[in-house]
């Protein structure tokens, strides 16, 4: 009897736990899987967005298309240029504010909170401070001015192609890198406080400290935010969707997101698109995999 | 953090220095364009031009924000724009709170078939990065009709894995014992849920709702596609077409800025322990 009432109660949990859980998973499967599978299926297909005739079978034709396509390898190389040139200034300097200002005996909440407020604003806000930061007669050709002791000196920073994906970088830089100074603080934080102490007593100076405890055991952390931040870097659109429609040349900073965005919206062209975005679902997969990956790893590095 | 103490002392005098010198530039940097934004949005556009840059403008532009408010065309759109971003991001936090904690906790406290399954699964969401379905979600929406609407601004974002993912590692944490105890009582699960579960997960539900919120004030690629009228605009694309017409007015554009910033200036002043919280960005980097 006392194991029949168990066993109906752990039933009726079980249907608990279903219905608690329903909602989201219908979500997931209509909103996210449904998807991804209709993008992975149009990519075989020629469909125009406007038209109202059935889509064409094309097999493997938008991505031979791709193969050959100027535009396409483009934005590949504009994503691959931005990516690189952001997320290894990035990890580099916020793993080096972090370690300094865990260093310092007062402020350290201060600096945290400073270099963390442009992430407080929304990018197409950032954007347009920065365009007229870049604007020729803003603050960026004034200090550079200033430091180089030139006068006069345009730096193109809006209309020259390299200096165009700089000035990108350097947005994207300035949003983010108070945010993962932030995030390596937490590192560290989470690095236990004996270590430091016994590292200390064999005569370890903060150098040594640095470079033999903190870095080797805040390398888990590295490799987790350098996956996180190529990750987003691959999906950057706003910064450069804003650059492009304000009158800076689209050439240099199509990225992939902005040429999908093009195809479908501009070209109508759904199924290039298609190809595309399952192009860049591949990439994003293996980085996430590599991302989960290390995560579990973390977990056990302090032991 | 003793360890701190000790290790400061240890540095030379000019290592020291070279430090101090070095976090106040990268907060000269990443301050200034904040200043800027302030500084220019009380100035007229001529003064903005000015080479060098002045700074302070010799008397308070306060027409800026009032011009800002009152549009090029003077319809006050921008006041529509911003109630539409805050219905926007306020619903969608709602629902992502609701639905991310109601997940999480079937997840973590329930036993039954498949769970494991149904976790690896919406883990599984986590890969699928928005902006590689947003071309058949726009179609579906198309076909629904949801074009133009809230609903097509909201639906796409009900819920996320992320947020499932920390309810529920919040929620493994949950003292059982206080679940079985409201069991014996004869409170129903929906009960316990609402009137246990949800008051005491206040730090996660605050990190999720202040994460959900900032994305979706942030969000531009999917109104960019959704909406069409000038009077459904949120505010990322109201300030993309404000850009292209009033490209001369830089203080306006900048006083148009500073209040788009507003909500989420306030949120991070006054919340900023769950922006910078170790918790919430622990779980943060292992999501």
């Amino acid at each position: 009897m006392q194991h029949n009432k168990r066993f109906s109660m752990e039933q009726k949990k079980a249907r608990w736990g279903w219905i608690f859980v329903a909602p989201s998973l219908l979500f997931f499967l209509v909103f996210s899987f449904y998807p991804i599978f209709n993008a992975i299926y149009m990519s075989f297909f020629k469909k125009n967005l406007l038209s109202l005739k059935p889509p064409e079978f094309v097999g493997w034709g938008n991505y031979v298309y791709l193969s050959h396509s100027k535009t396409f390898w483009q934005s590949v190389s504009n994503t691959a240029i931005f990516t690189i040139g952001t997320f290894i200034p990035l990890v580099a300097f916020s793993l080096m504010l972090a370690a300094f200002i865990v260093s310092r005996r007062r402020f350290q909440k201060f600096f945290q909170m400073a270099l963390y407020s442009p992430a407080a604003l929304s990018s197409v806000v950032a954007a347009l401070i920065w365009l007229l930061i870049f604007d020729p007669r803003g603050l960026a050709n004034q200090t550079l001015n200033t430091l180089m002791q030139t006068s006069g000196v345009n730096y193109h920073w809006l209309s020259s192609s390299s200096m165009l994906r700089l000035s990108t970088i350097v947005v994207y830089f300035w949003k983010y890198v108070g945010y993962f100074t932030v995030v390596f603080v937490a590192g560290i934080g989470g690095i236990p406080d004996y270590l430091h102490e016994a590292a200390l007593i064999d005569g370890a100076d903060s150098w040594k400290d640095f470079w033999h405890i903190t870095f080797p055991l805040l390398k888990p952390t590295t490799l987790l935010v350098s996956v996180m931040v190529m990750i987003q870097c691959l999906k950057t659109f706003s910064t450069q969707y804003l650059f492009s429609t304000s009158g800076a040349p689209t050439r240099p900073i199509d990225v992939i997101t902005l040429n999908i965005y093009n195809t479908a919206i501009k070209d109508h062209n759904i199924g290039r698109a298609s190809a595309m975005s399952v192009l860049l679902f591949l990439v994003m997969l293996i980085l996430t995999w590599l991302q989960l990956r290390i995560a579990k790893t973390e977990d056990v590095t302090y032991n | 953090m003793n360890v701190t103490k000790a290790k400061a002392s240890f540095l030379g005098k000019s290592a020291n220095i070279l430090i101090w010198l070095f976090l106040i530039m990268a907060c000269v940097f990443v301050v200034t364009p904040l200043l800027f934004m302030f500084s220019a949005s009380f100035m007229p556009a001529i003064d903005i031009m000015k080479l060098p840059y002045p700074w302070v403008s010799d008397h308070v532009h306060w027409q800026n924000y009032w011009n800002g408010l009152r549009g090029p065309d003077g319809s006050f759109i921008f006041l529509r724009n911003t109630l539409n971003s805050l219905i926007v991001a306020l619903a969608v936090t709602a629902t992502t709170v609701v639905l991310s904690s109601l997940c999480g906790y079937g997840l973590a406290k329930f036993r039954f078939k498949g769970r494991n399954a149904v976790f690896m699964l919406i883990m599984a969401t986590m890969m699928i990065p928005f902006e590689t379905i947003m071309i058949p979600l726009y179609m579906v929406s198309m076909k629904m009709g949801l074009q133009d609407s809230y609903a097509g601004l909201i639906v796409p974002f009900l819920t996320n894995a992320f947020g499932v993912f920390l309810m529920r590692q919040f929620l493994l944490t949950f003292p059982d014992e206080v679940l079985d105890a409201a069991r014996i009582d004869g409170a129903s699960e929906p009960r316990i849920f609402s009137h246990i579960v949800l008051p005491n997960s206040g730090p996660a539900i605050a990190t999720l709702a202040i994460l959900t919120f900032r994305s979706q004030w942030d969000n531009l690629l999917w109104p960019l596609l959704v909406v069409q009228s000038d009077e459904m605009k949120t505010i990322p694309l109201y300030i993309t077409k404000f850009m292209a017409e009033t490209h001369s007015d830089e203080g306006i554009m900048m006083a148009v800025a500073a209040m788009a910033s507003l909500p989420m200036f306030i949120l991070f002043f006054t919340m900023s322990k769950y922006f910078i919280s170790t918790e919430g960005l622990h779980s943060t980097i292992k999501g």
